[in-house]
């Protein structure tokens, strides 16, 4: 996936999630499974062991009714450009940045299981595989062909749905266009948001809709102070949401989530 | 050269030594990661040509339009169709893995069918005069209620039976300027998703509720009341109660009621849902055209509440639960039966329904196996006909339930969909908007076949709408409730209608993010002296069900939310009495 030549305009792809527009339906966590053929929970699964690339997580504001308020807040890998801490302690390099998309990829073939990403993981975005990848009898046909099961005992995540760039880059390739420039898809969970919180484009082209309201006022990244640079940017008109994702030292504020 | 035994262990440790400098370990253990992945554990996902199809899902009564990824003829991915002009290109969770439904573990894939086709034709020679035979239809207005109704005619003791409400009502939400809704689901159920997000900014909502429910933390105000007594507060607002009696019931402040009232009678047209005690604003709610159906079908019995029906008169019962939308307590159903050996046959997918009380359980299709036809959701202000077209075959066995009626009331029926889509056609009404292209084009402009064609591969007909509609009000039938004692029941149950449990990808929402409560879980708070996770029974005046406890500081003390299950359903209404015990 990765490529050093220069010729290629790199993009930069990230998210805008406005939390104001998040009704918390789950829409997107059940697009991102079927897209990426993430199985079913098994018998021993919590919500501690389960997979989810991307998750919904239920937050207030910690007053009592009626000045008690609530959010949803979608996590996923937040792809971090800057001192990738995953990147940086994985002993095997199953994780890498891809230079010409800003991707965090994961190559699951190369994963030894060690979690040492997951422990590195400020989102808590990495999921490991304890179980063999299950479905019920018949339901293996409705598998994505264009993703690959991973198996049991290695880490996944959130890569932005990498299926479908490839496929993307198939189709430009199809129609002529050159290889060097940046492809236009849409993960599955920007695509099915029924409320369209969530944007996805290149970060790169100042005239896209994500670069556009990044620069937003509003706009935010969860963790700001640790400089891993997300690539996922939030929007709240609430400062209590905003205050949230830059997780103030415990006790600094009576938060709570669920999720 | 002699080679003794010290040289030959130097060689044998310099080898050790110096294949670690070769790529052979290195590459064995690539290798080895690459051959697990392939390994007999991991499925390996068909290949084929990729093709995207049309439809429209029936899982629920919004019926939105949806655009399915296949491989071949395996659909592997579903979508929403945008630029459609009700649903918006959006489905909901259970939509996106409607395509996982066919391979349901707990599925019925087998029943008695000549056992109950002659339990059937005994019971209907058997019953008399003051006793009946009756279909309970779960999702009404569609072609196969249609089929239900004249074979009911047919009979000389027949009666159709739908669960409430008059489905010819409809909402036009773009004239809503304040929606107040009393514990309705406005944004997490009700009605069409897409077209109540594209309505949205467009509305005040004002969201009633005794918890958080997902609509509540949306809305633009939410007023928490104790549970059960949302109808003081619509007493109130309709001017039959004082402010101070409704303050004391609900536990809102009397300033807060009097802002309310006040507000609403500033910002309307208001919509009111969930209460028959206010009528909403002119114009709002509205009786919509009924979509064509040949002439001949008209002779058919009408349609009744179960409530409407003498207590012990029913004899033979058929309960088509492939469609559902609303679940009616068994409990209402089952004194409805004559006392003596009443048959009730079921048609269900799965064992979880009405299939626990039935003599006899037949299996159905389930979507996306069988076509049938979508009535218009509750938002759509105008008439539709869309089909949900089959993807995939049923397995063998599977029974067609208006079939089996027709049979049963030995009435000859041929293809209904095509005799209404070509009733429909006739009319020259409205148009046709197909999926494929997101275009519209007036009926008037396509012939009968191609109307027929363009329905089964992805399309819907959209009428045209009424210059002056006639006012209706929107019915809400009161569950029935109990009195009991709060000492002996000292919880007041508020249900959430959360998803039906379907596809086993689910789990994602429910075990392994606890976004969503299960169905068949309670939700309460800490100080309830139960542990998280733990097993539990709940009990109400009607009888005991077990139960998963979840812990969730955002109920209130003295409130159980319930997940609707129809084991629960069957216990629970909103606002009756309940205990939660430790197993």
């Amino acid at each position: 996936m990765t490529s050093a030549n220069k010729s290629i305009r790199a993009a930069r792809y990230g998210m805008t999630i406005d939390v104001d527009r998040c009704n918390g339906c789950g829409a997107c966590m059940m697009a991102c499974a079927v897209e990426n053929n993430v199985p079913p929970a098994h018998e021993g699964a919590t919500d501690r062991k389960g997979l989810t690339w991307i998750r919904v997580f239920k937050v207030d504001n910690g007053e009592e009714y009626p000045d008690r308020r609530t959010a949803f807040v979608p996590v996923m890998c937040q792809h971090c450009g800057n001192e990738t801490p995953c990147v940086h302690v994985c002993p095997q390099q199953a994780v890498d940045v891809d230079p010409a998309t800003g991707v965090v990829g994961e190559m699951p073939q190369r994963c030894l299981g060690c979690r040492y990403c997951m422990a590195a993981c400020p989102y808590h975005a990495r999921y490991f595989n304890w179980w063999d990848p299950a479905w019920p009898a018949g339901m293996e046909k409705t598998l994505n062909p264009g993703v690959t099961p991973r198996m049991r005992g290695v880490v996944e995540k959130c890569n932005l749905c990498h299926g479908r760039w490839h496929a993307a880059k198939e189709a430009a390739a199809a129609a002529g266009k050159p290889d060097t420039e940046p492809v236009d898809y849409t993960p599955a969970c920007a695509e099915v948001c029924p409320t369209a919180a969530i944007h996805f484009g290149d970060l790169n082209d100042a005239t896209s809709v994500v670069a556009m309201e990044a620069g937003k006022a509003e706009s935010f990244r969860l963790l700001e102070r640790l400089n891993t640079q997300p690539k996922i940017y939030y929007r709240s008109k609430r400062d209590w949401v905003r205050e949230i994702a830059a997780a103030p030292q415990p006790g600094a504020r009576k938060e709570k989530a669920r999720g | 050269m002699k080679t003794n035994r010290r040289e030959i262990l130097m060689f044998a440790g310099g080898s050790a030594v110096g294949v670690l400098f070769t790529p052979a370990p290195w590459r064995l253990i690539t290798d080895t990661a690459l051959w697990s992945e392939n390994w007999p554990g991991i499925p390996a996902p068909a290949r084929g040509e990729i093709r995207a199809r049309f439809t429209n899902c029936s899982l629920c009564p919004a019926g939105c339009a949806v655009r399915a990824r296949c491989v071949g003829d395996q659909p592997v991915q579903l979508s929403g169709v945008t630029g459609h002009p009700l649903s918006h290109g959006a489905l909901c969770p259970f939509g996106i893995v409607g395509h996982h439904l066919p391979h349901l573990p707990a599925r019925v894939k087998e029943g008695p069918l000549k056992e109950a086709a002659a339990a059937l034709a005994d019971g209907i020679a058997k019953c008399g005069p003051a006793e009946s035979v009756a279909v309970l239809d779960l999702r009404p207005s569609r072609t196969a209620s249609w089929t239900y109704r004249r074979a009911m005619a047919a009979l000389k003791n027949g009666r159709y039976v739908t669960p409430s409400g008059d489905t010819s009502v409809a909402v036009d939400l773009s004239k809503a300027r304040t929606v107040l809704s009393f514990g309705v689901p406005v944004l997490d159920g009700w009605g069409t998703p897409g077209n109540v997000n594209a309505a949205r900014t467009g509305f005040h909502l004002i969201q009633v509720d005794p918890v958080e429910s997902r609509t509540a933390s949306m809305a633009d105000r939410w007023l928490r009341v104790r549970p059960g007594s949302e109808d003081a507060l619509a007493q109130a607002l309709a001017g039959r109660i004082t402010h101070a009696a409704a303050a004391d019931t609900t536990g809102l402040t009397v300033p807060e009621i009097a802002a309310l009232a006040k507000e609403l009678e500033q910002n309307g047209p208001v919509l009111v849902l969930g209460s028959s005690r206010l009528a909403s604003g002119s114009g709002i709610v509205i009786a919509r055209r009924e979509t064509p159906v040949p002439e001949e079908w008209k002779k058919a019995a009408p349609a009744e509440n179960l409530a409407s029906l003498p207590d012990r008169s029913v004899r033979v019962l058929m309960i088509d639960e492939s469609a559902s939308a609303e679940y009616l307590s068994w409990n209402a159903i089952e004194k409805k039966l004559v006392g003596d050996n009443p048959v009730v046959v079921v048609f269900a997918c799965s064992r979880e329904g009405y299939a626990r009380h039935a003599n006899y359980v037949l299996p159905v299709g389930v979507y996306p196996e069988v076509a049938d036809d979508i009535p218009p959701a509750i938002d759509s202000v105008a008439a539709m006909f869309r089909i949900s077209a089959p993807l995939v075959s049923p397995p063998a066995g599977m029974v067609k339930p208006e079939e089996f009626v027709a049979a049963a009331a030995a009435l000859g029926i041929g293809d209904t969909l095509r005799e209404r889509a070509d009733t429909i056609h006739k009319t020259g009404r409205g148009k046709l908007f197909t999926y494929a292209d997101a275009k519209s084009q007036a009926l008037k402009d396509v012939s009968a076949d191609n109307f027929w064609k363009a329905l089964n591969a992805g399309g819907c007909w959209i009428d045209e709408l009424d210059s002056k509609p006639s006012p209706a009000r929107l019915t809400t039938v009161a569950p029935e409730v109990r009195p009991a004692e709060e000492s002996e029941l000292p919880l007041a149950v508020v249900l959430t209608h959360e998803l039906t449990p379907g596809s086993p990808l689910l789990s994602k929402l429910y075990r392994e993010s606890n976004l969503r409560l299960a169905p068949g879980r309670v939700a309460l708070n800490p100080s309830c002296g139960l542990d998280d996770g733990a097993p539990a029974v709940l009990e109400t005046l009607l009888g005991k069900c077990r139960v998963g406890v979840t812990l969730d500081a955002a109920i209130p003390p003295g409130v159980v939310q319930a997940s609707a299950s129809p084991a629960l359903l069957d216990l629970c209404a909103a606002g009756v009495r309940a205990k939660v015990v430790r197993v």
